[in-house]
């Protein structure tokens, strides 16, 4: 992965697409999960839902920068 | 004299546990009133400060930029916020590109982009305007993004595109650091609201329908309470909205809330239509009406009594049960009655029309509980979506807020370019923000006045922050001490309700000025500059609202009422899907603006527009009600009358004066002739299909006849 990338003469962070990538994951997860009730299990939703953010995001920067 | 040792500790302890108790008990009671400000106030300035590390750290051009996001994103409830920060980070993506396609076509031309601009914060107030909640913002923020990207690139085009993608990035930093710190840090969510608020909702309605069975409300009761209904719907529905975003199950719910309200409308509209049946026969002749009143009355008494309790499956079928048994009685009685002397036709029109009623509305409630109790208890099955909630805001009301947005933007350019004061471009930013905001306010004046007050209040604490403590401060620490005794001022008034605005004024005031760059530099005269140029940015914006079309706000009056006519109208000719949902969200949505305009206490004029709004809303039901049976119905002489009624009741509702209404009145009777001649020889499908048409004919007839005889035709527009 490049670690910046050009667009129209502007240089954006390569961890951007990562970002976003993982968010719009971190979404789809977060309906189904939402769906089948899962939340209603843990102490502090927002929490475990931001927790599901990170390890998204962290895997997914560690398998594409290694 | 001393007292034993061992008696000493067991006199104490009582006292000292006594005391434990009462100070826990305060604590208890701080940490649900006070604390809960305080906790707001600490996540907002949380949030803001970590927007501004961030922001600093990552070198952003213009840090404020994140600081002010954070502070404007800061709302009570997690789910709020999450939402506000979704729409405006849409917003500002959509301003942004606005902004580079207008600079990209007239960048030579300052006169055609403040035309291009002033047009594109037009369009965007209007839209505004007509959305609800936080999709509103969006559209604002899509107004002055542009406005805010534009303004500055007038001296410099080449760097337009950079100032946009600064721009995203900055409310990028500061929305997120709002949406991780307002979502995690001691979260107040706002689903247990939406559910609290789901409940006293179900109680106040059960409430109500017991009251007006048993007689106990006068007309005006009625008539506020169900303009009180029409502000809860809404504000139902935009709690709904805020609760999707938390996590949890609140977008399980979703589907459920929206079934909630719809089927809460139908069975007020019902509800509605029965009430006004009762009160008429209690007003009419008692020789007409004593027959069929001492034969309803014991219905209504029993419907009353069962609804006292909770209304579980088995009662609720209980509960049918045993109003299909008093309704056998009662038709035998009347049937007994008819042997000894004979009863008039209106008799037993008005007797049908009761019992067709009530059996309707006990359907309605049975539907309107089984979803409340699937909503209450924890993944209850899921009810079919009956679509999202459609709002209407008076077209006048639209045009004017666009309108006066536009004007403000190009009368703001003018004053730049004749004064040619440098500053002055903050305040057409300024103005135009306020101007747009404050559209979708019911008293704009009074909110831009409370903001004013919080820019005047700021501007003294501001200067003192700056140059008496910020140029102290030589790192992030000692930044944020200095700056944190006015922003947390400002956040402590946002968190209240009295003094919001003023909250909101200080925080934007000095996001916008403490301007913590990346390189410091103090010039008092350029500070003195800019908060002069805010300020009257601010004067600009209030006097727009106070001279160009006073009248033209959210909720007025004479618009709502004219919106209701134009929208019954509407019944008549738009197409048959899914209308009925959306006249009952409009005129509902209609009657929450009349409602948050009105105040705590409206007055008889307001109380006018409500009773009409309720009639038309009957008198749209019915028409809609005929247009579906003639959809399926074979052609027939009824069919044929009925489409002849359809046509005049539109000539009625495009006219309302006494000589269409009174036409309109004698093509019921004839309609209701040519129906019931036809009822005697037809199938049995058929028979019932024609039979639940006669209580529309009989809805149509008796509103009809109350337009006429109160007058009511004069609000019409």
């Amino acid at each position: 992965m490049p670690r910046e990338i050009e667009f129209f003469g502007v240089f954006f962070p390569g961890v951007l697409p990562v970002f976003l990538v993982s968010m719009l994951l971190q979404g789809l997860l977060d309906h189904a999960l939402s769906h089948l009730g899962a939340y209603r299990h843990s102490w502090h939703p927002a929490l475990a839902r931001l927790c599901l953010f990170i390890g998204i995001f962290s895997t997914l920067l560690i398998t594409l920068y290694q | 004299m001393h007292p034993p040792p061992a008696a000493a500790p067991q006199q104490h302890q009582p006292a000292a546990a006594g005391g434990w108790i009462w100070l826990l008990e305060q604590s208890r009671l701080w940490l649900h009133s006070d604390g809960q400000r305080w906790a707001f106030v600490a996540r907002t300035l949380l949030a803001s400060y970590c927007a501004l590390w961030l922001a600093f750290r990552l070198g952003l051009d213009a840090p404020y930029t994140a600081l002010a996001t954070s502070v404007i994103l800061a709302l009570p409830h997690s789910g709020m916020v999450l939402e506000k920060a979704f729409h405006r980070f849409l917003g500002t993506l959509v301003g942004c590109a606005a902004a580079l396609l207008l600079v990209a076509l007239l960048p030579q031309s300052p006169v055609l982009l403040f035309a291009g601009l002033a047009l594109w914060v037009g369009l965007c107030t209007s839209g505004a305007a007509m959305q609800r909640n936080q999709q509103s913002y969006s559209f604002v923020l899509a107004g002055y993004t542009a406005c805010m990207i534009a303004v500055p690139a007038l001296d410099a085009p080449a760097q337009v595109f950079t100032l946009a993608v600064t721009r995203v990035t900055e409310v990028g930093v500061g929305i997120l650091c709002a949406a991780v710190i307002h979502d995690v840090v001691f979260p107040r969510r706002h689903a247990h609201n939406v559910l609290r608020t789901a409940q006293s909702r179900y109680n106040s309605f059960i409430h109500f329908c017991t009251q007006v069975l048993e007689q106990r409300l006068t007309p005006a009761e009625t008539e506020l309470t169900h303009l009180k209904f029409a502000a809860d719907i809404a504000a139902l529905e935009s709690g709904r909205a805020a609760a999707f975003f938390e996590a949890g199950d609140g977008r399980a719910r979703t589907r459920q809330l929206h079934a909630f309200n719809a089927a809460f409308m139908t069975v007020l509209t019902t509800f509605h239509t029965l009430h006004r049946l009762i009160h008429r026969l209690h007003g009419a002749a008692p020789q007409h009406a004593q027959v069929v009143l001492a034969l309803v009355q014991p219905l209504h008494a029993h419907l009353a009594l069962a609804m006292a309790d909770t209304l579980s499956a088995p009662r609720l079928q209980a509960m049918r049960s045993a109003l299909a048994q008093d309704i056998g009685a009662a038709r035998y009685q009347l049937q007994q009655l008819a042997t000894q002397r004979p009863i008039a036709r209106a008799q037993q029109i008005d007797f049908d029309t009761t019992v067709e009623l009530l059996e309707r509305y006990v359907r309605d409630l049975a539907d309107f509980s089984t979803i409340y109790h699937a909503l209450t208890q924890d993944g209850g099955q899921q009810a079919s979506d009956p679509g999202t909630y459609a709002p209407k805001t008076p077209g006048g009301i639209v045009l004017a807020s666009g309108a006066r947005a536009a004007t403000t933007v190009l009368l703001a350019a003018t004053a730049w370019y004749w004064l040619a004061w440098p500053q002055f471009g903050n305040a057409i930013v300024i103005a135009t923000i306020f101007c747009a905001l404050a559209s979708s306010s019911p008293r704009p004046t009074a909110l831009i006045r409370q903001v004013l007050i919080g820019f005047m209040l700021a501007a003294p604490l501001a200067f003192i922050t700056e140059f008496f403590m910020l140029v102290h401060a030589d790192d992030f620490a000692t930044l944020v001490l200095a700056s944190l005794p006015v922003l947390g001022l400002g956040a402590y008034l946002l968190s209240g309700q009295r003094w919001a605005g003023v909250g909101i004024g200080i925080c934007m005031f000095c996001a916008t000025l403490l301007v913590p760059g990346n390189l410091m530099h103090y010039d008092v005269e350029g500070f003195i500059n800019s908060e002069v140029a805010l300020i009257l940015g601010v004067l600009l914006a209030y006097l727009m609202f106070a001279v160009v079309l006073p009248e033209h706000t959210m909720g007025q009056r004479d618009h709502v009422a004219g919106a209701l006519w134009r929208e019954a109208r509407r019944t008549c000719s738009a197409p048959l899907l899914h209308l009925k949902r959306r006249y009952d969200n409009r005129v509902r949505d209609l009657l929450s603006q009349l409602n948050a305009a009105a105040g705590p206490a409206p007055d008889s004029a307001v109380r006018a527009i409500v009773r009409q709004a309720l009639t038309l809303l009957e008198l749209g039901h019915a028409i809609i009600a005929l247009r579906q049976f003639l959809a399926h119905a074979p052609d027939s002489t009824a069919c044929t009358a009925l489409q002849q009624l359809l046509l005049q009741l539109a000539r009625y509702l495009r006219t309302p004066d006494a000589d269409q209404a009174a036409a309109a009145l004698q093509a019921t009777l004839d309609t209701g002739t040519a129906v019931r001649a036809q009822l005697a020889h037809a199938g049995a499908a058929q028979q019932r299909a024609l039979q639940a048409t006669l209580p529309e004919l009989h809805a149509i007839y008796t509103t009809l006849q109350d337009q006429l005889s109160t007058g009511a035709l004069r609000h019409a527009a």
